[in-house]
């Protein structure tokens, strides 16, 4: 999504590092003051991101059924000596409470962070980052370079293939095909009218494309110079810093 | 004239294929010219454009460019003097923004970032995209998507522009930008046109019109000869012009010249008999 | 069978990646048995206009009435069969919509599909490619050995298979020769002739001058005009502000005027013009 912030000014590749990080030592929270803290965090990195917090919310409504599953499976499954309620094989119990909160927290946690990382890092920079990272393994000879771009132009393609997913599904609704009718083998077999012409397209597509870039002087990714370049800056430095602090702290709160 | 390309009895089969694609072709084209190539779907046209950049290999025959006779070891230098637009802009649009794609071409040179900020920024000034920079393709019309292929061409500073049907998916608008652009570069940057085309009035810009048809040329003259030959450019997928439409409708009851009338021509010579009434 | 727009807005969701407008408050009607033009600039909401139609895209508010199906935000998706029966619809470069192995199952898709029997539909694959300009032996072949032109062809087949009333066309001809458009757009106008309706989406107002009976001009999700095509493009109104531009014809006519020729209205066909000429001319 476009904007700008201090969130969206960080160098991609920390801000890909450190997502994943974050996603790590969220496991290390144990007791209340440890997930607060690290909610407080996120929280705060959610406002500094200057963000809609709905998109956020929206960030969550994909796994929507398996957060209330994982839920649910906390607050009647877990085993109890004081249980408040208990039938059959179901407990329920202030302990089972407690972590189905905290299951909860960590579900936000990840999905919030991990929602501020893509809705502020364009798709290739992600993929600028990924070949960043991944440089040390030109030495063993992977092709880092090539597959980056491969990645970068799938990634400009995606919508590409949407538009004439729609296009073509259209065209066949227009001659009668049913999508939502009958039996799954039924179901699956009105997909052939869309596969069969979007592997066409896609090929025809990557063949034009192929004989533009070829046109356009692309050999086979050696001796290439790069256009787009990332800028590691203080920022990221300090975001870094703030990284270990956090740990630090987190790691302190653990043991309070 | 100086010769910018010289292509002396090409031939090329498509693997299977019963027919040739281009049949014992030969063609000089100059420096500075605006060549129009037609002919109807399958003449070969785009064949021919692929074997001039050396994408697809001549079964025999030599082409040279700028007095280089082409072949596998200066293949790569002879396709940085020249620029393709193809027909779908689409499919040709290799950045995931604007600069990123007109950088495309300068990254596959090497070029040092310093000289490539230069380069794009001129580039796309001359396309008149500046303020589009930063915009992703899918938020561009088609016309503008085609300023920005010729903008990436350009930023490698070729000496010929192909384009291989590049204005046929474009809208009207979107169609007489790209062309009055083409025009306007061609005569500053001192390029060299080749226009694949099957638009009677895309064929008025330019100084020759070459025919093809089953892989042969079948004329090669200047637009007015070429459009002198009436019903007869049906039989090669092309539409007459509309002054020579016009003028069979008038002829019954009208005295008019004989031959081909250009539209201005045409106005005149109806405005003389008008006042001669 | 006419199709009636009224108050009909189409919003699309904010987070959709197409950058059509949508439609703003249409009401318009289609006679039936007319060949008529919808014309607009590229994401003006022709395409989502046409789409209303055979219910691919449903209003968000306002109703369309075709015969007598009612479409509305509310129609479910079921039972929408009959309608796309009577809609044919020809997408822009229809030959991507192409699957089966030959030329001939591929054009009995759609009657099959819509309750045809095999021999039915064998019947009509066999009608409908003679009728697009291709000979019986093309049935056999695959639809991916056929060159760009004969897939339009066979494309085109397969929606006039299942004999719809309506025929919607979105710029059928683009990316074709001068020839071949030619002969694609007189096939259609043919089917005209013998009874259809046909609604044409085109950039290209030759055709329009040519072919239509009716047009429509929508912009930015508006309509903003509508009538016969003379009418229209002697409409001073949308000729000031640029929203329209004019058929080769009627801008020379515009360029005679100033050479002392007199047209009370711009003729829009080479025919109209020549006729006007030679009156102008010769008096008679």
């Amino acid at each position: 999504m476009p904007g700008d912030s201090i969130i969206y000014r960080l160098d991609p590749r920390g801000k890909f590092l450190l997502t994943f990080y974050f996603v790590g030592i969220v496991f290390l929270a144990n007791n209340v003051a440890s997930y607060a803290f690290l909610l407080a965090f996120v929280l705060f990195a959610v406002y500094l991101s200057k963000i809609n917090f709905g998109f956020f919310i929206k960030g969550l409504q994909p796994i929507f059924w398996l957060i209330l599953f994982t839920v649910a499976l906390q607050l009647f499954f877990t085993p109890s000596n004081h249980p408040i309620w208990h039938w059959g094989f179901l407990t329920f119990s202030k302990e089972g409470m407690v972590i189905a909160a905290y299951i909860f927290i960590r579900f936000v946690l990840i999905i919030f962070i991990s929602t501020l990382l893509t809705l502020t890092t364009t798709p290739i920079e992600i993929s600028d980052s990924i070949e960043s990272i991944l440089k040390p393994l030109k030495k063993i000879n992977f092709p880092v370079t090539q597959v980056a771009l491969m990645l970068s132009i799938a990634l400009r393609f995606v919508p590409l293939l949407v538009d004439e997913t729609t296009k073509i599904m259209d065209a066949q609704r227009a001659r009668g095909v049913d999508f939502g009718e009958g039996g799954l083998i039924k179901r699956i077999k009105s997909f052939v009218p869309i596969l069969i012409p979007l592997f066409v397209s896609s090929f025809s597509i990557a063949y034009d494309l192929a004989i533009a870039m070829e046109s356009r002087g692309y050999k086979d990714g050696e001796g290439r110079s790069k256009y787009r370049v990332l800028n590691w800056s203080k920022r990221d430095n300090f975001m870094i810093l703030f990284m270990t602090v956090l740990t630090i702290i987190l790691l302190f709160l653990r043991s309070y | 004239m100086e010769k910018i390309i010289s292509i002396a009895n090409l031939n090329y089969t498509y693997p299977d294929a019963k027919q040739a694609a281009i049949n014992d072709l030969s063609l000089d084209i100059y420096k500075n010219e605006w060549i129009s190539i037609v002919g109807k779907n399958g003449s070969g046209k785009s064949t021919l454009t692929k074997l001039i950049d050396g994408l697809i290999e001549a079964d025999s025959g030599t082409i040279s460019v700028a007095g280089q006779i082409i072949n596998e070891d200066n293949i790569w230098e002879a396709r940085k003097k020249i620029g393709i637009i193809f027909q779908n802009p689409d499919h040709q649009f290799v950045g995931a923004t604007v600069e990123d794609d007109v950088a495309f071409g300068l990254e596959n040179q090497g070029m040092p970032r310093e000289q490539m900020v230069k380069e794009i920024d001129r580039a796309l000034e001359l396309v008149k995209m500046s303020d589009f920079k930063k915009r992703d393709p899918q938020s561009l019309s088609g016309g503008q998507k085609q300023r920005v292929a010729i903008a990436g061409v350009l930023a490698t500073k070729p000496q010929i522009i192909i384009m291989d049907e590049s204005t046929s998916m474009l809208d009207p608008d979107g169609r007489k930008t790209v062309l009055n652009l083409v025009q306007q570069l061609r005569k500053e940057q001192d390029l060299t046109i080749i226009s694949i085309t099957h638009d009677i009035e895309e064929t008025e810009l330019s100084q020759r019109i070459v025919v093809l048809n089953t892989g042969k040329i079948v004329k090669d003259g200047k637009p007015v000869e070429i459009y002198d030959l009436g019903t007869d450019l049906r039989k090669y997928g092309l539409e007459e012009p509309f002054s020579s439409k016009l003028m069979s409708t008038l002829r019954d009851t009208v005295k008019l010249p004989e031959g081909y009338l250009s539209e201005e021509e045409l106005e005149q010579q109806l405005w003389k008999l008008h006042s001669n009434m | 069978m006419e199709i009636t727009f009224e108050h009909v807005t189409h919003s699309y969701d904010v987070n959709s990646p197409t950058a059509n407008l949508g439609l703003d408050d249409v009401t318009l009607k289609i006679k039936n048995g007319l060949f008529t033009a919808i014309i607009g600039q590229t994401g003006s909401g022709k395409s989502t206009l046409v789409r209303h139609i055979n219910a691919l895209l449903k209003p968000t508010s306002g109703t369309i009435t075709i015969g007598d199906r009612v479409i509305t935000s509310d129609t479910n998706n079921k039972n929408l069969k009959p309608l796309r029966k009577q809609i044919g619809m020809v997408f822009q470069f229809p030959e991507s919509q192409l699957f089966e192995e030959t030329v001939e199952k591929d054009i009995m898709f759609g009657p099959m599909n819509f309750g045809a029997t095999e021999t039915e539909a064998r019947e009509a694959a066999r009608t409908v490619i003679k009728l697009v300009g291709l000979d019986e032996s093309y049935l056999t072949q695959s639809p991916f050995d056929l060159s760009g032109g004969q897939m339009r062809r066979v494309a085109i087949a397969g929606v006039l298979a299942s004999d719809p009333e309506t025929i919607i066309l979105d710029e059928p001809t683009a990316g074709l020769d001068p020839v071949g458009r030619k002969e694609i757009m007189s096939l259609f106008k043919d089917l005209q002739v013998k009874g259809k309706t046909i609604i044409l989406i085109t950039h290209n107002m030759d055709d329009v001058a040519n072919y239509a009976d009716a047009m429509a001009v929508i912009h930015r999700g508006k309509l903003i005009a509508q009538g016969f095509p003379k009418e229209v493009f002697n409409n001073q109104e949308l000729l000031k502000n640029d929203l329209i531009t004019l058929p080769k014809s009627a801008e020379f006519a515009k360029g005679l005027m100033q050479q002392g020729f007199h047209f009370d209205k711009l003729p829009i066909t080479i025919d109209e013009l020549g006729t006007e000429i030679k009156h102008q001319l010769n008096g008679d």
